[in-house]
């Protein structure tokens, strides 16, 4: 599939149309397609997830990149389950490149499970029938009369069991069925029991390998300086400093490519080490063009901002009724602002490639591989079946390796070097150069009625778009409105959305929770504060929008998601209720309380904050209680680490997290600038999970987008709201 | 370039480098120890922790020719094969999510425990805010480190 662009919502939509299908049996990995050798049957692999061996071990290949979030055990469980392995057999491994088409390995937006869980089961189902054809014809009897049990097939009649590594040879040998039986999810034995993650042993022991941890034969490293302003270009380069340092191979440089992904003209540095290559970085002497954007700056932005929220929207989004009649009918407005935000993985981005006659190979994490080979063919000129592809385990990605600008780079500078070169990012690489979640503001409007009704909505969302990356500043996309467009979840007669788009000269990009994080602090501040000018029960308020409004569509055709307005209800009565919302507070202590659907993933979460106030700006949190509805849980272990995870996601982002600009210049240059929540800031947590048989949603984002609205309205509760991000800009500490 | 004999997980190792490449680097290039991580270079996160002499320290602190005659524990070397109880903890607390940063955060804890069986709260805290982690493993590191004192403690 040729993609030049790409936005969030194709994305998912080119991911769930090629995951979704149950069509299985494509490559097997390590072999050519479909040529399987009927006499060598050392393995039985029916299809490219599942590999038996004579002992009964199983290799899971699982298709989506594993960065933290658990799809090497997740996925697995679920081909087990329908494969009545026994897990503790089971092995995962990552599904090489090209063995499943080429789209299935994107991952994001939550949609690993959820994408894979109907074509995983029948990959399982399959192995098994074929199993138990084996066993019954070698028991002479009926398929019928036989069933699969933790690893072997059983004889029904006779008892007698065969243990499915006996049965490979025979397995291996018969046409694979075409229809299969699922299980009745109440016979799930593995789904839904907690288990721990997938190669724990060798992460423990420091022998996993992420990709900064791989050496291929020969391999040299770089480090690249990269022009300091977007867009900017390379007038000279005095290397003669840098390249007398003990180690340093050459010093190179390469263009930068605009959209998609923004790669910045650069001069990189190869060398025998790492260190080399760092030390003789900080010696080149580089004259750049900066170009006319070279004095851009957050603060003049937030200005920008500000100015623009008082106009209409430039484009209008959503509407639903007439807002006009209300304006300025006993009106609230509030506005509402968040910065830019780095992903600030710990393992920082970094690349192999090795350029060899006329194709490549790479080695690497990428959370959107398929994209990232064509590109890398568009821009370097190898043809694309010339280009192999080894996929890496990656040291978290939260969004950040769905970008491969290092990729780009490293291709690059690999084409003028005669061995595999590994680019690494320096971490200040990392912070100032990194594809950044959009700078956002908000003006919000909203009017009553003397029964306390809300009448109508008005929400004027401005933005840097993401867009950026992968169109160029022209561009008309409007990717940045989920959670407050058409699937706008609050029952209100009047609703009127719009977006402006505000040029700035930083890359943008995919951030854990996307446009939903982005739109949820506004709107979940907004409703509490509506309540609170109403003297109504913040929780009651909400509830009395949502419960009795019946799921609805977010539009028409295949691309329209399902919006429940009763799940999302739900999940915060939970973390009400938790909390003791009801129950009277201790002096100082106060509760605020956020929900939301993560509509593309088709789960729900809620979060309510108890904290403490010890002076009139400073706090404590006391106790968070975070509920999740996401249908069909797969493993509650791995469901309760992204819960944990988003709260400290959720949590760095309320109180610290932010980028900033100076003359196009990001202001910090790593985690003393950049800050991320500590150890001993993690507050305690409660995790609450709504049982439930509706179809697995995914979880990696789930758990973020309410807490800082949640803390918020804590804080307006105690007396004060904070309507800016990071709420440390507005005079707050903790302890 | 001068040479340098380091006693890495009680096996000595002889490099040729320049004298101010950090341990890190040494480790991490020229061993193939690649257990210790590259996170930032600048004692800002904790990626890098090994054991030199009993104490934690940021390899990407220490340059090559201060770590001779030390003793040098890394992560690959905590135990021959996982069973210090830090690690044992970590298993059964289930703590890593990406797991890049777990390396430095198991080596402090086991540098602090190896100096100290009963660590206060406060003491563990302070210990433990030195080491991020951006998947937010926190909790299970506290449970974990509670666990591994009891198990040292039995």
């Amino acid at each position: 599939m040729k993609k030049t662009a790409i936005d969030r919502r194709q994305f998912i939509k080119i991911t769930s149309l090629s995951s979704g299908g149950l069509a299985i049996g494509f490559m097997l990995p390590g072999l050519p397609a479909l040529a399987i050798d009927a006499n060598d049957c050392e393995f039985f692999q029916p299809n490219a997830y599942i590999k038996i061996d004579k002992q009964g071990k199983v290799i899971v290949y699982y298709s989506k990149q594993e960065s933290g979030q658990g799809v090497d055990t997740a996925l697995p469980m679920i081909v087990a389950e329908e494969l009545d392995a026994d897990f503790r057999d089971v092995k995962a491994e990552i599904a090489p490149y090209g063995s499943v088409p080429g789209a299935e390995h994107d991952t994001g937006g939550s949609q690993s499970v959820l994408g894979m869980y109907d074509s995983l089961r029948k990959a399982g189902a399959v192995a098994k029938a074929m199993l138990i054809s084996a066993a019954a014809a070698v028991w002479k009897v009926n398929p019928a009369s036989c069933a699969a049990d933790t690893g072997e097939v059983v004889n029904t009649i006779t008892m007698q069991r065969i243990k499915y590594g006996e049965l490979v040879c025979d397995a291996a040998r018969l046409p694979v069925p075409k229809e299969v039986t699922l299980k009745n999810p109440k016979d799930f034995k593995l789904i839904g029991k907690a288990e721990k993650r997938s190669g724990l042993k060798d992460m423990l022991t420091g022998k996993t390998k992420y990709g900064l941890d791989l050496k291929v034969p020969g391999m040299v490293y770089a480090v690249a300086e990269r022009c300091p302003v977007l867009g900017g270009t390379l007038v000279s380069v005095d290397d003669s400093a840098a390249k007398r340092v003990p180690g340093v191979l050459k010093v190179v440089s390469y263009k930068g490519t605009g959209a998609p992904m923004q790669v910045r003209d650069g001069v990189a540095v190869i060398a025998t080490t790492t260190w080399a290559a760092i030390k003789a970085r900080k010696l080149l002497n580089i004259t750049w063009d900066e170009g006319k954007k070279n004095n851009e700056s957050t603060e003049q932005l937030f200005r920008t901002f500000a100015g623009k929220a008082k106009d209409a929207p430039k484009i209008e989004v959503y509407k639903k009724g007439d807002v006009s009649k209300y304006n300025g009918k006993n009106e609230l407005v509030a506005e509402y602002a968040q910065p830019f935000l780095a992903h600030a993985t710990m393992e920082p981005v970094n690349f192999i490639a090795s350029v060899k006659d006329d194709g490549c190979e790479l080695w690497g994490g990428l959370q959107l591989p398929d994209w990232a080979v064509n590109t890398v063919a568009t821009v370097s000129g190898i043809k694309k079946e010339k280009i192999k592809v080894n996929l890496a385990l990656m040291g978290g990605a939260f969004g950040r390796r769905l970008h491969f600008e290092f990729a780009i780079e490293a291709v690059k500078i690999a084409q003028q070097f005669d061995k595999p070169v590994m680019l690494v990012w320096e971490r200040h690489d990392d912070t100032q150069f990194s594809p950044y979640r959009p700078a956002n503001y908000h003006m919000l409007k909203a009017s009553t009625d003397e029964k306390g009704n809300i009448t109508s909505w008005q929400h004027h969302v401005l933005g840097t778009p993401i867009a950026f990356m992968t169109e160029g500043p022209d561009t008309k996309n409007i990717g940045e409105m989920d959670g407050a467009d058409h699937g706008f979840c609050y029952a209100i007669p009047n609703i009127k959305t719009g977006y402006t788009p505000v040029d700035f000269n930083i890359n943008r990009g995919w951030l854990r929770s996307v446009d939903i994080c982005v739109n949820t602090f506004p709107v979940e501040s907004f409703i509490d504060e509506i309540a609170l000018k109403l003297k109504k029960d913040p929780l009651q308020f909400r509830l009395s929008l949502l419960e009795n409004r019946a799921d609805f569509k977010t539009g028409e055709g295949p691309g329209a998601l399902t919006q429940s307005p009763a799940r999302i209800a739900a999940v915060l009565k939970l973390a009400a209720e938790k909390i003791g919302w009801s129950s009277a507070r201790k002096p100082n202590h106060y509760i605020g309380l956020a929900t939301h659907s993560f509509i593309f993933a088709k789960s729900y979460a809620a979060h309510a904050i108890e904290i403490e106030m010890l002076e009139p700006k400073k706090f404590r949190i006391v106790k968070v209680v975070a509920a999740i509805d996401c249908g069909v849980v797969i493993n509650p272990d791995g469901l309760l680490n992204q819960m944990e995870g988003g709260l400290a996601f959720g949590l760095t982002q309320a109180l610290k997290g932010e980028i900033t600009i100076t003359n196009s210049r990001v202001n910090q240059d790593g985690y003393f600038s950049y800050e991320l929540l500590r150890y001993d800031e993690m507050p305690p947590v409660e995790i609450h999970i709504i049982d439930s048989k509706e179809d697995p949603g995914g979880v990696g984002e789930v758990g973020l987008s309410t807490v800082a609205p949640a803390l918020c309205n804590a804080l307006a509760a105690a007396g004060s709201r904070p309507r800016n991000l990071p709420i440390r800009n507005e005079g707050y500490s903790w302890v | 370039m001068p040479v340098f004999k380091l006693n890495v997980n009680n096996k000595e190792y002889t490099v040729e480098t320049e004298s101010d490449m950090p341990l890190l680097w040494v480790l991490r290039d020229l061993l193939d120890l690649t257990g210790t991580k590259y996170g930032c270079g600048v004692a800002s996160c904790g990626a890098c922790t090994v054991i030199m002499d009993g104490n934690a320290v940021y390899a990407c602190q220490r340059t090559v020719s201060t770590c001779v005659n030390k003793k040098i524990i890394t992560i690959e070397g905590l135990s021959e094969d996982g069973s210090h109880p830090v690690q044992k903890a970590w298993q059964k607390a289930g703590v890593p999510q990406c797991g890049y940063c777990q390396p430095g955060q198991m080596m402090a804890a086991a540098a602090l425990l190896g100096k100290n069986k009963k660590p206060s709260e406060e003491l563990i805290n302070e210990t433990m805010s030195e080491n991020l982690c951006r998947c937010g493993t926190y909790h299970r590191i506290k449970e974990a480190i509670h666990m591994a004192i009891e198990e040292i403690n039995k």
